[in-house]
């Protein structure tokens, strides 16, 4: 039973009208959003024909609100599922143009575009209009770097043309605006900027390419949604009938588009309850995202501004960490611009008699590490202070949270070398990659059928799928290696007459039981080799209903099913092997694909107690363990636009450490805007104005990162590949005056 | 009452009233209106007969139908051995008619209508209509025409079309069509631009089809009714040939039809008009139940069918209630106790455990012995070729016999169609595509009776090889002895019998494919010792390839811009890219085994116009039952004689048009049932979405005042 403080009450007695509220990390938004979503539903004010809609930021949250919300419609013994809907808000826009979609000039039926396809797409584009375009390179290259040979820079080189392209095309669908529209700009400001000509014609490349294919990317389904609202005022007044609540999570994210869009589906009358933390923004890179929107709302005319100011979450030591950063980014911080990055109502501690109250505080509940330590020497220190803490806490979670992937990944080598164990942040569930890798591999077996190798691993993953141990497991060991040593798979398969398959291999003793097992797996076998002249989404339904029993699984099977039916007009020459490379990506978590099982993408620490979890601070969000490390706050992670720093955005191998992310979308949006000081500022003076922005960010991000924690937090700091970077500004701050509260206590 | 014996009944004797229409006068103009189910086109069958019987010649009957699979029934009774001997009615559409006498009369208004009248007229169906306005579209597109649109080709070429036979079947000209769509657009961003593109497409394509002698759809019926019917010769030959005319579903026919019978009417014997209150499926293919409306009061005398001798009184109950709470979002009149025995409502999370649960009732079903399959429909709103294939799975494995009806499936999709074109590629070494050994693999299997996949593997491995302008496929006999006994002697022997006939056929089938995979087909492919040989199935789909082929062939004339020069080549292509897609073969309508478990979509069922006693709704949370299909690029409703023009089309008619097409097709599927309806519900659809359609939604009210009235909750 959720029982509220005094401040979430005060939430839960809206009735109507637009509120804003401005949550602190740890104060329960979630769970007060939840409810009042109940309690509007319990109220029985709706209609038959009516729904709660709540808006979220990622699919996990959706699941959450939707576990959340179930909860307290069961206890109130209702039907559950009506009455409500829960949307990230790419779901809400596909709902939006799936209903119209003539409004948004789709034809129905499309289909939609994931980022790997669109990735996919816009890198070949690229890579071409380099090939076409030379002049892009020395335009954009340091000529002290080498690009001619085909090494690393070249590399580097091509993927941040592809991102700089993929950007440029994001930011101009965010702003709608078609390439042709660019183009129009481009040419009445006479702009001859070569980074735009090549946004544009990789844009409308890119354009014609989805068109053929009947598909959107994810920026199209937002633009097109609210075209579609747009262009009819009959069809939006009917879906503001249809969700006279919009309650919206992560307010703060909200970008210009999904601002705007929320705004025409509520409506001057409409009820709209924003939540958020203006202090956790922490997309704004390269993106139209801004806290700025969720801020003005607040003190809009008619909105009823709300606090939840409390927070239960850490203890009072993490409390005081964090908001110190807040005052001291307010009042000290070198650089005026950077002071708004944060902003009050600093975190408050719960008052006594708090339903949820904070955790007890200790005396080493906070480490800031001073020293200089190389990357190598930051990761063996880390993993020498989880080795010691973790025996003792093994009813604990613990998250070591990194900046970027790849620093995670190497801290994840570490830990698993000495012998730590750990929990992933999956793309996929554990489930949807073990149902692709099975499927990948028949493919691949029935690809290349006289592969003996590859019918053999495919065959020892079917027979492994459920857990087999002792003597079974024994007895396939021991038939396996015989499989795959056979020199004439068609005997196996089809012997002919007056022949057994088992003259095919050598001879074997095996129980009864695995002998049939094993030839009804044979004829499994050898009723996909007849199915695989079928089309490809039949013959994974096929291999799916031999496989699976249960739902979930055979559920991803068919949705497996489409998805390569879809690759199939992406790509028309593919063959099997080409679709098994497909489920690959997924099976290897490099793709994301949501799948069906309640596993999936909800991801509760709680749940892995005792051991470690690896994850870049945004993934983080939304989440908290009692113990966490902040890795790598060094000026180049966390810089904060001092001269001295250097930034993630400037390669090497560009010249004059100039950012073209930067300077290409301050332009394009200068052109959209009319804005001829950004279209034809100098160069240099657009990624100036972004390291003021990613400085911001980044203290956000460490706010974040902080607020993660409820026990304990240990931060640490690397000097770089260079072994010239510094403890980042702010954490410096942080020491000094930890330091100084240590002293004083 | 036991619904089976209704449907006996309807067999046995029949009611006072279609006696009346059975005996009425062969004089004079009779409407016979009714509910589906009510034994309108049965009481129609038998006056046919009765007719007949009586001494009217059979050809001076016309039976017109809207769509050639209304005349089922009517083709069922002439080819019964009891139907008297002597001349037959005549079925067709209006369409086939307006083609029958074009053929008969094309010397007298080819010039005037603008061809050339010394060649004969050549139709063009639909496919080959595609592939022509492609050849004109495709370097607009280039250009950048319809830039603004996420459409796939196929359907922008289709929808093109389809504004110039709504041009046709309205009756307005071609010319008018962008104007006419423009101004009912009321979005705020202008689509006048792309209106006007695909007009030009339409104009440019209506030219071309001048310049060779093709008519499309749009200009058979055009050149008809203005070239043709004006002329006193036509109607004089018209008004000898046919005295009687029965004329079923006119509610599912155009305009130009009504117009046309409107004005023949006076003049004929007798008339026999039928119309299906509450039908009105076409229309977004141009029929006009409105317009079908102006016949009823030309007519001199009307008979009403009222009792439905399908539906029990539970079903009546549900149809009224889902019609009320589709249209009223609530219910005035209900009786729950009656109607909840006439369905039931499942619920699955997941789609494959309602397939699941689907086939398993049917199984039950199926052991009481009073049930045939033929009793059973599954009906979707879509049906993808994985729903299809994953019923088909279920079904075969439970050993239950069904049919499948889905207008749009790729010919191209058939297994033993892509192996004859394999071996078509392997034969024509110069066309410029090649099979891949992929494709040489799986046609061997395919073909051959003894070769399997890892022998037909290790075939495509040693004996096929891709060389320009070579024939690809090398002799059994070079291969060692080792891999001639791996791919076994017997799979040797018929792949030499194989190759030998490709080989002396070689490059013979540039021209005439259709001939060439006739003759593959008959000597070869249906001899002992190869796939098809007693395969029914392989082959009438290569029945249906050779037909496609023929057609594609008769009306094919090499372009500069087409690299290729031969028909055979070009077919090959474009079956393979797609574009010749469609299955809809009109001879198949006739031959359906009919007992057979019937899964389709619900439109189909609907046109099939059958009854049925089980019915099983898959998916009723998707929005596909509700929303129209939506083309861009044309609008069924605007482009129609009941809009006047400079109106608006707001979302207020988009959702009201939709609520109504709803409660039709569900008002028609209820009407079509005598036992029982089955519905599922899932909380994840085939794409892995939740979905809350406005069939779903009507459910709720009814199940929720269910509820109340019965006072219970366990709903």
């Amino acid at each position: 039973m959720f029982k509220p403080r005094e401040n979430q009450v005060r939430i839960l007695q809206y009735q109507r009208g637009k509120m804003g509220i401005s949550a602190v990390p740890g104060s329960g938004k979630t769970h007060t959003l939840s409810y009042l979503a109940s309690q509007l539903i319990l109220k029985g004010e709706l209609q038959n024909d009516q729904e709660i809609l709540i808006v979220t930021l990622v699919n996990s949250a959706v699941d959450n609100f939707l576990n959340r919300i179930g909860g307290f419609i069961r206890e109130a013994q209702l039907l559950e599922n009506i009455g409500y809907r829960v949307r990230t808000l790419h779901g809400l826009a596909h709902d939006i143009i799936q209903e119209r979609p003539d409004l948004a000039g789709v034809a129905n039926q499309f289909s939609i575009l994931d980022e790997i396809e669109s990735e996919r797409m816009i890198a070949q584009l690229s890579a071409a209009y380099i090939g076409l375009h030379p002049e892009i390179v020395s335009h954009l290259q340091n000529p002290e770097a080498d690009l001619s040979s085909a090494g690393r820079a070249r590399n580097d080189f091509s993927s941040l043309v592809s991102k700089l392209n993929q950007d440029f095309i994001s930011q101009a669908k965010d702003l709608q605006a078609e390439p042709e529209t660019i183009l129009n700009r481009v040419q009445r400001y006479n702009c001859s900027d070569p980074l735009l000509q090549m946004g544009i014609e990789v844009y409308q490349q890119y354009q014609r390419g989805l068109r053929y294919r009947n598909a959107l990317d994810f920026s199209d389904l937002i633009r097109l949604a609210y075209t579609a609202l747009l262009n009819d005022d009959g069809y939006l007044q009917r879906l503001r009938q249809r969700w006279p609540y919009i309650l919206e999570d992560e307010a703060q994210d909200s970008s210009n588009l999904q601002e705007k869009m929320l705004r025409l589906l509520v409506g001057p009358q409409g009820n709209w309850v924003r939540v958020g933390d203006p202090n956790q923004a922490i997309y704004e890179t390269f993106t139209t995202a801004n806290p700025k929107f969720l801020k003005a709302f607040l003190k809009e005319q008619g909105v009823q501004e709300m606090t939840l100011p409390h927070s239960g979450r850490s203890n009072l030591s993490i409390i005081t960490l964090a908001n110190s950063l807040v005052q001291w980014t307010r009042e000290s911080h070198p650089l005026p611009s950077l002071r708004s990055a944060l902003d009050y109502p600093l975190i408050e501690h719960t008052p006594p008699g708090d339903p949820q109250p904070n955790p007890p505080d200790h005396p080493n509940a906070v480490y800031i590490s001073k020293m200089k330590a190389t990357a190598d020497e930051e990761i063996k220190k880390v993993v020498e202070n989880i080795l010691n803490w973790l025996p003792g806490n093994q009813d604990k979670t613990v998250a070591v949270l990194t900046p970027i992937g790849w620093y995670g990944e190497k801290m994840a080598e570490a830990l698993h070398a000495a012998g730590v164990p750990m929990v992933e942040l999956l793309k996929s569930s554990q489930s949807t990659r073990r149902v692709a890798g099975l499927i990948e591999k028949i493919l691949l077996a029935l690809d290349d059928p006289n592969s003996s190798k590859k019918f053999t691993e495919a065959i020892q993953s079917v027979w492994t799928w459920d857990t087999v141990e002792g003597d079974k497991l024994n007895e396939i060991k021991s038939l396996l290696p015989l499989l795959k040593k056979c020199s004439r798979p068609e005997d196996f398969f089809f012997p002919q007459p007056g022949k057994t398959w088992r003259e095919a291999i050598e001879p074997f003793e095996v129980s009864e039981e695995r002998l049939q097992e094993f030839e009804d797996l044979r004829l499994k076998f050898t009723r996909w080799q007849k199915a695989s002249f079928l089309p490809i989404d039949q013959l994974v339904l096929t291999i799916a209903n031999d496989l699976f029993s249960v739902p979930s699984d055979l559920a991803l099977a068919h949705k497996f099913a489409l998805l390569l039916e879809f690759s199939t007009h992406l790509h028309p020459a593919y063959e099997l092997k080409d679709y098994a490379q497909e489920l690959a990506v997924i099976s290897g978590n490099f793709r994301k694909f949501s799948g069906f099982s309640d596993e999936e993408l909800l991801f509760d620490p709680d749940a892995h107690k005792g051991k470690v979890f690896i994850s870049t601070y945004h993934k983080a969000k939304g989440l908290e363990w009692d113990r966490v490390y902040l890795m790598s706050v060094n000026n180049y992670d966390f810089p904060s636009a001092q001269p001295y720093d250097t930034y993630i955005g400037e390669k090497w191998f560009i010249r004059d450490n100039f950012n073209p992310q930067a300077e290409m979308l301050s332009r394009l949006t200068g052109l959209l805007d009319g804005d001829e000081a950004l279209i034809f500022a100098p160069d240099g003076q657009a990624t100036a104005a972004a390291r003021v922005d990613y400085a911001a960010e980044r203290l956000r991000l460490l706010f974040v990162g902080i607020t993660r924690a409820r026990q304990s937090l240990v931060v640490t700091w690397n000097s770089g590949k260079n072994k010239d970077k510094t403890m980042a500004l702010p954490l410096e701050a942080l020491h000094a005056i930890w330091r100084g509260t240590d002293e004083a206590a | 009452m036991n619904p089976t014996h209704l449907v006996l009944v309807v067999n046995a004797s029949l009611t006072e009233k279609q006696s009346a229409v059975i005996t009425a006068p062969a004089r004079g103009s009779l409407l016979v209106t009714g509910k589906a189910g009510t034994g309108k086109s049965t009481a129609a069958v038998l006056r046919m007969r009765q007719m007949v019987e009586n001494g009217i010649d059979g050809d001076s009957i016309l039976v017109l139908v809207p769509q050639r699979r209304l005349a089922f029934e009517y083709y069922k009774a002439i080819h019964s051995p009891d139907f008297p001997a002597g001349s037959q009615p005549q079925l067709l559409t209006f369409n086939g008619l307006a083609q029958r006498m074009l053929s008969l009369f094309w010397p007298l208004i080819a010039t005037d209508a603008g061809f050339r009248a010394a060649e004969p007229p050549r139709f063009l169906n639909m496919e080959n209509a595609q592939y022509y306005l492609a050849g004109i579209v495709e370097p607009l597109l280039l250009q950048g025409n319809f830039e603004s649109l996420t459409i796939d080709p196929n359907r922008l070429y289709s929808q093109i079309l389809d504004n110039l036979n709504k041009s046709a079947v309205v009756g307005f000209p071609p010319g008018e069509i962008a104007e006419r769509l423009t101004s009912a657009w009321s979005g705020k961003t202008s689509k006048s631009n792309i209106y006007q593109q695909a007009q030009e497409c339409a104009l440019k394509f209506r030219q071309f089809c001048l310049e060779n002698n093709f008519l499309d759809f749009s200009l058979q019926l055009s050149v008809f009714r203005e070239k043709l019917w004006p002329s006193l010769l036509c109607r004089q030959h018209l008004n000898q040939t046919f005295r009687h005319l029965i004329y079923d579903n006119i509610e599912e026919d155009f305009p130009v039809a009504h117009d046309f019978v409107e004005e023949i009417l006076p003049n004929l014997d007798s008339a026999l008009l039928i119309q299906d209150e509450g039908g009105g499926y076409r229309s977004f293919l141009g029929a006009d139940a409105t317009s079908a409306q102006r016949l009823s009061g030309k007519c001199s005398s009307q008979i009403r069918l009222t009792s439905s001798l399908v539906q029990t009184n539970a079903l009546a109950n549900l149809e009224t209630a889902l019609r009320e709470s589709i249209l009223e979002h609530r219910l005035l009149k209900y009786d729950s106790s009656d109607a909840r025995s006439s369905y039931t409502i499942h619920s699955f999370r997941f789609y494959p455990e309602a397939l699941d649960w689907v086939t398993g009732e049917i199984v039950k079903l199926l052991k009481d012995s009073t049930t045939q399959p033929g009793d059973i429909a599954i009906l979707t709103p879509y049906l993808s070729d994985a729903l299809r294939f994953s019923f088909a799975n279920r079904l075969s494995s439970a050993n239950i016999p069904f049919t499948t009806y889905r207008p749009s499936r790729s010919l191209y999709a058939e297994p033993a169609v892509q192996a004859v074109l394999t071996l078509a590629q392997m034969a024509h070494p110069s066309w410029q595509s090649k099979p891949s050994p992929q494709q040489a693999r799986s046609a061997f299997a395919m073909v051959i009776a003894a070769c399997d996949f890892v022998r037909a593997d290790l075939i495509s491995r040693t004996l096929f090889k891709n060389r320009d302008n070579l024939f690809p496929l090398l002799s059994f006999q070079g291969l060692n002895l080792e891999m001639q006994s791996r791919i076994s002697f017997q799979v040797g022997e018929y792949y030499e019998r194989l190759r030998a006939w490709l080989n002396e056929n070689l490059e013979q089938g540039a021209h005439e494919l259709d001939h060439w995979i006739s003759r593959l087909f008959g000597e070869c492919l249906s001899q002992p010792g190869f796939d098809f040989h007693q395969d029914y199935d392989a082959a009438s789909s290569i029945n249906r390839l050779i037909e496609s082929c023929r057609e594609f062939r008769k009306i094919y004339q090499p372009s500069a811009k087409t690299a290729v020069s031969g028909a055979g080549e070009e077919f090959t292509r474009v079956l393979q890219n797609g574009l010749l897609s469609s299955q809809s073969n009109p001879r198949s309508l006739f031959e359906t085994n009919t007992d057979v478990v019937f899964l389709s979509p619900a439109y189909s069922f609907l046109m099939r116009n059958q009854p049925i006693k089980y019915q099983f709704w898959v998916d009723i949370g998707s929005s596909g039952w509700w929303s129209r299909l939506d083309q861009p690029l044309t609008q069924p409703y605007v482009l129609n004689r009941n809009w006047s023009i400079n109106q608006k089309w707001t979302d207020e008619h988009e959702y009201l048009n939709n609520q109504l097409t709803l409660a039709r097709v569900v008002t028609g599927l209820v009407r079509r049932c005598s036992a029982h309806i089955y519905m599922c519900s899932v909380t994840y659809n085939e794409h892995g979405f939740e979905e809350r359609g406005q069939l779903l939604l009507a459910l709720q009210t009814v199940l929720r005042s269910s509820a109340r009235l019965e006072g219970s909750a366990d709903v």
